[in-house]
């Protein structure tokens, strides 16, 4: 019955996504608002339902990891950690706070409506883009600060994974349940169709394992930004973007999961696996806001904003395109993919935004919302 | 006893933190009035987020919120206890 080996692959995307944009948008569950709102108005709430779904995330992968299910372990495009990824990091953190949403986020938003979110994603594009240009010299400072070989936390000390990852959701599941005692999981919301967002982290753990399990890795979507930019800079100059050695690279080569042959991908304008995989998560993540925000009668064009506003987001959404391919890799795919098996680029990349949100909220507070 | 007046803020349009920024901003320009219950703050807002993010930052600041919806967005009633 599957015959085409992209055919499984662009089915899951697209549910996977159409299910991640309509429960992240009833639950406003903003990755930016997790790491922006704890700086500026000391608010953890979103940052609980983060940690929820990393360690429901690391149980069932390290589960899947362990009975063979899930393969191959570590996945895909995980690279070694660098220092790059750190700085990378940063500057995506300062992004996603200017753009006012991350990766995903942005998509969902612009689903549902939000103009400055389609403005930011245009930015995201030509960000994308732009790394391009420069790649040589960027991929060569990520390999010359390489800390370790390793992919993974436990690969660095030679240890089942199991021995890192059970101690640490341990902890982790303490405080979640104290938590959970304290009220804290869970907050009134008045919002039509609300979903509790601790259910829609659970959904998005389960989303996150599935797609591994038959796609071959979990949620990522940024190089498709890239290819996006690759294919609308190929209209204008052709003879440029095929000599551009970041577009000719194919970084993905694997055999997935149900699939009997190597398929491979990159950045470049073509149709190949990264197509497959990105772009069907990407209409998916949107329409999945679209019909989310019209089954509430929330559908609506969002657009009075003054200018300052429109500019932060095209530059923020510059910004977080370029900094997805110096990490390389978005939020989603290292804080929900990378961080659950303990990826030392995804331990690196969240080393980064932290500061880079304290950076962004700093610049927003007094540039653009005054 | 005196009616208590009402502060509009219309934030139509505005997306978080923007909308609880300046929701915050109002808030601590009146908290006197706002406390004795002489003036209440009315934000009408199309953001999702701010029906939650607003009602749980005023409440630890020890003011009450009631959200209600509105033809094409949400009504924000900030006032105090």
């Amino acid at each position: 019955m599957i015959e085409h080996p992209f055919f499984l692959i662009m089915l899951t995307s697209a549910l996977a996504g159409l299910l991640a944009g309509f429960v992240m948008h009833r639950s406003d569950f903003c990755v930016t608002a997790t790491f922006r709102d704890m700086f500026m108005f000391g608010d953890y709430f979103l940052l609980r339902m983060l940690l929820l779904l990393v360690v429901v995330s690391m149980l069932a992968f390290e589960l899947g990891r362990v009975t063979g299910v899930l393969k191959p372990h570590p996945f895909p495009l995980l690279g070694a950690p660098s220092i790059a990824t750190l700085i990378g990091g940063l500057v995506f953190g300062i992004g996603m706070v200017l753009a006012g949403g991350c990766v995903v986020g942005t998509l969902y938003k612009l689903g549902s409506g939000s103009v400055i979110s389609a403005v930011a994603f245009v930015g995201m594009i030509f960000g994308s883009a732009f790394y391009a240009e420069w790649h040589p010299a960027w991929s060569a400072f990520a390999k010359a600060t390489i800390i370790t070989p390793a992919i993974t936390l436990p690969q660095v000390f030679s240890l089942p994974p199991a021995l890192l990852i059970l101690p640490l959701a341990a902890v982790a599941g303490f405080l979640l349940f104290r938590w959970h005692r304290q009220g804290k999981l869970t907050r009134p919301a008045y919002a039509k169709g609300h979903i509790a967002p601790w259910k829609t982290a659970l959904i998005l753990a389960a989303i996150g394992f599935v797609s591994y399990l038959l796609v071959g890795m979990p949620l990522g979507i940024t190089t498709s930004y890239a290819k996006l930019g690759s294919l609308l800079e190929g209209l204008f100059w052709p003879e440029h973007v095929a000599q551009l050695a970041y577009f000719k690279a194919q970084p993905l080569a694997y055999i997935p999961p149900f699939g009997s042959e190597l398929i491979r991908g990159g950045a470049g304008p073509a149709f190949d696996a990264v197509a497959a995989i990105q772009y069907p998560l990407v209409v998916g993540i949107i329409l999945g806001g679209t019909l989310s925000a019209w089954l509430i009668g929330e559908l609506y064009l969002h657009y009075r904003m003054v200018p300052r506003q429109y500019i932060a987001a095209i530059l923020g959404g510059f910004l977080l395109g370029m900094a997805a391919r110096m990490v390389p890799g978005c939020n989603i795919w290292h804080l929900w993919g990378g961080l659950p098996i303990l990826a030392g680029q995804s331990l690196l990349f969240l080393l980064g935004i932290l500061p880079g949100t304290w950076i962004g909220s700093k610049l927003l507070s007094r540039f653009v919302i005054r | 006893m005196k009616e208590p007046t009402y502060i509009p803020l219309n934030i139509f349009g505005q997306v978080c933190p923007s909308c609880l920024l300046m929701t915050l901003k109002t808030l601590n320009l009146h908290s006197s009035a706002i406390r004795a219950g002489q003036t209440e703050i009315i934000v009408m807002t199309d953001d999702r987020q701010a029906t939650t993010t607003i009602p749980a930052a005023v409440k630890t600041m020890g003011y009450l919120a009631e959200v209600t919806r509105e033809d094409n967005g949400y009504r924000i009633r900030v006032h105090g206890l």
